[in-house]
């Protein structure tokens, strides 16, 4: 219980900073990077939840992702609201993650992490092909003003937007780790054998939560859409966006409520600071920063992040909470 | 008949492409038999060798001769590799070894992209450049080439791993780690030389690749994706059934891209390997 408040109270200092940052901070670029490093604690949190829970790792995420991105892009370029975009993407994401989830969600380790990109892989050439996606160019939205257009000329609105998502997804997670879903995830990670031999359904839970997952990445993609005015299959679908999700749910640590927060401001900071200060990423320097954190993260804390400062206030405690042994990685 | 020479050339061509896919599986299903890790920047190594291969071509040794320098060089690398990192991950819970080896494909592509820029290398005045004429099939020199090194390079190390006695403390510990430490088999010896071996292979397999690719930071990816699936439908470990999955995927992607679209020629591979891992999880030639 106690642990609980810990978090709404911290959640609720994020936003009230978020919101003092929206409205007083007026450069647009840093504006800018905010609302990316919201929407993609938001991406990670939404991974973190079938591949840091549950245990599936997923190397294909950009899938629901793009669902959100392409209800947009579809909607409003055929003059709808772009506010249906977060109910239909949201049902195409349940129905991908239903239909591609149901046969592959047994499979452990790597043949599921393969699987994945394959079925990511077949989602891109699909969308490439199929009439009416406009295959390789993609779709550009109308510029436009407004809260019926969820379109702003001033960044302040978009970050609001991204943090009031990643609100209200940190609060579905909080209720996650509370739920019976959320044990259940995590006994079916730490020993899938002994959770089933309980009674405990892996095909059922784990689905649920896949789809609960599809939901989420799928309004990222719908404010990515609104933000960027752009959508094609390399910027939603491509496998580099399916393994930044992963790797900022990696770098933050798996299955804890505040890694994906933290992976995605390691990942701002890294990736946008030093594209912006040693010029483009087309250098590589940004992936060799990047690639050589999660070389030294995998090797000496595979539990990320906050894992480290989860594990150190336990030993300092030493005792370990009520869930310290599902949530121990196997 | 002409549909059927047709055919035939695509089949003949097919063949040829899985042999080269062979050549990069076969060391990334090795290293998964003996200590069951699948090593993501395994295209990354072959990326390494390829411009290992272009930098002693440049020095005006050629391909052919420059192949076993490149495979000792990694080799070498893969020891080092294994020492500093990869035997820090094995102690980890599985999923490091998963992102550990991803982080290693991300960083080792930025330096290359950051030492070598995106530019595509090619070999000047390449050798085996040409077709050869084989009753009707006309088959391109390097493709040729590059299947032998193929052929040649699974079978010397389905040798090794059957009939040496390195090889089979190999196949002692991929079957029962337990056991095989129990035996007095040193298993961080063991991973440390199929490591090494693997990386080897990818040595082998770039200064080949080069012969009809260019090099490029990305280069490896596009070899690795197959390969995985490769790998997965021969049966992880299996160094047969990597050379078979070869094959299998190689005159797949072939037919595909010619009787669908160019566009489309992955698609039978991956669908293959989702209906194989789902109906047969252990791969055509793996075992449980």
């Amino acid at each position: 219980m106690n642990a609980t408040r810990g978090h709404l109270t911290a959640l609720a200092a994020i936003v009230a900073a978020g919101v003092a940052v929206a409205f007083g901070v007026r450069d647009q670029v840093t504006l800018e990077l905010i609302f990316t490093f919201f929407l993609y604690a938001v991406l990670g949190q939404s991974w973190n939840w079938i591949s840091g829970y549950a245990g599936n790792i997923s190397f294909g995420h950009a899938i629901f992702f793009a669902c959100g991105a392409y209800a947009s892009g579809l909607l409003v370029t055929a003059g709808w609201s772009p506010w249906l975009a977060f109910v239909s993407g949201a049902l195409a994401a349940i129905v991908l993650a239903l239909l591609t989830g149901f046969p592959t969600l047994a499979l452990r380790g790597h043949y599921f992490s393969i699987a994945t990109i394959a079925v990511a892989a077949l989602v891109e050439v699909t969308v490439r092909v199929a009439p009416g996606l406009n295959g390789a160019n993609g779709f550009e939205l109308p510029i436009r003003s407004g809260w019926s257009a969820l379109e702003f000329a001033d960044k302040t609105n978009y970050v609001l937007l991204a943090l009031a998502l990643f609100a209200a997804v940190q609060l579905a997670t909080i209720g996650l780790e509370r739920s019976r879903l959320g044990f259940y995830l995590r006994a079916l990670r730490a020993n899938y054998a002994a959770a089933e031999s309980v009674g405990i359904d892996e095909r059922r839970w784990k689905l649920l939560a896949f789809a609960a997952s599809a939901v989420m990445a799928s309004a990222a993609g719908v404010l990515y859409a609104q933000d960027t005015l752009f959508v094609d299959p390399p910027s939603v679908l491509g496998l580099s966006v399916s393994i930044d999700i992963a790797l900022i749910g990696v770098v933050g640590g798996l299955g804890t409520l505040w890694g994906p927060a933290a992976g995605a401001l390691v990942y701002v900071v890294l990736a946008k600071g030093v594209a912006l200060h040693v010029g483009g990423s087309g250098k590589g320097y940004d992936l060799v920063l990047y690639g050589a954190i999660i070389c030294v993260i995998a090797a000496l804390r595979p539990d990320g992040i906050v894992g480290a400062i989860v594990g150190r206030q336990r030993r300092a405690r030493g005792a370990a909470g009520p869930d310290a042994l599902a949530a121990e990685p196997t | 008949m002409e549909a059927l020479s047709t055919f035939g050339q695509l089949l003949v061509a097919g063949l040829l492409t899985g042999l080269v896919f062979a050549l990069v599986a076969v060391g990334l299903t090795l290293v998964y038999g003996v200590m069951d890790v699948v090593n993501f920047a395994h295209g990354e190594f072959v990326m390494l060798a390829m411009y290992a291969g272009f930098g002693l071509a440049l020095l005006g040794i050629g391909p052919l001769v420059g192949l076993p320098l490149v495979s000792i060089a990694l080799f070498l690398f893969g020891i080092v590799v294994y020492r500093l990192f990869v035997r820090r991950l094995l102690a980890g819970p599985p999923e490091a070894s998963v992102f550990g080896t991803f982080g290693l494909l991300v960083l080792m592509q930025g330096l290359a992209q950051a030492l070598f820029t995106s530019d595509y290398r090619s070999v000047p005045n390449p050798p085996f450049q040409g077709t050869v004429q084989l009753g009707v099939f006309a088959l391109p020199q390097a493709a040729l080439v590059e299947g032998l090194g193929a052929i040649v390079l699974t079978a010397a190390l389905f040798a090794f791993i059957e009939y040496s006695p390195v090889g089979r403390a190999m196949r002692a510990v991929s079957e029962d780690r337990t056991a095989a430490t129990l035996m007095g088999i040193d298993v961080q010896r063991i991973n440390l030389l199929a490591f090494g071996l693997g990386a080897a292979c990818a040595g082998a397999a770039g200064a080949l690749l080069l012969l009809s690719n260019p090099a490029f930071p990305d280069v490896g990816a596009s070899f690795a994706l197959t390969a995985f699936v490769v790998v997965a439908l021969g049966g992880f470990g299996s160094i047969a059934g990597a050379l078979l999955g070869a094959l299998i995927v190689g005159v797949m992607e072939v037919l595909g891209g010619y009787y669908l679209s160019p566009e489309l020629k992955l698609v039978p591979v991956y669908l293959a390997y989702l209906i194989v891992v789902l109906a047969r999880p252990q791969g055509l030639l793996g075992r449980r």
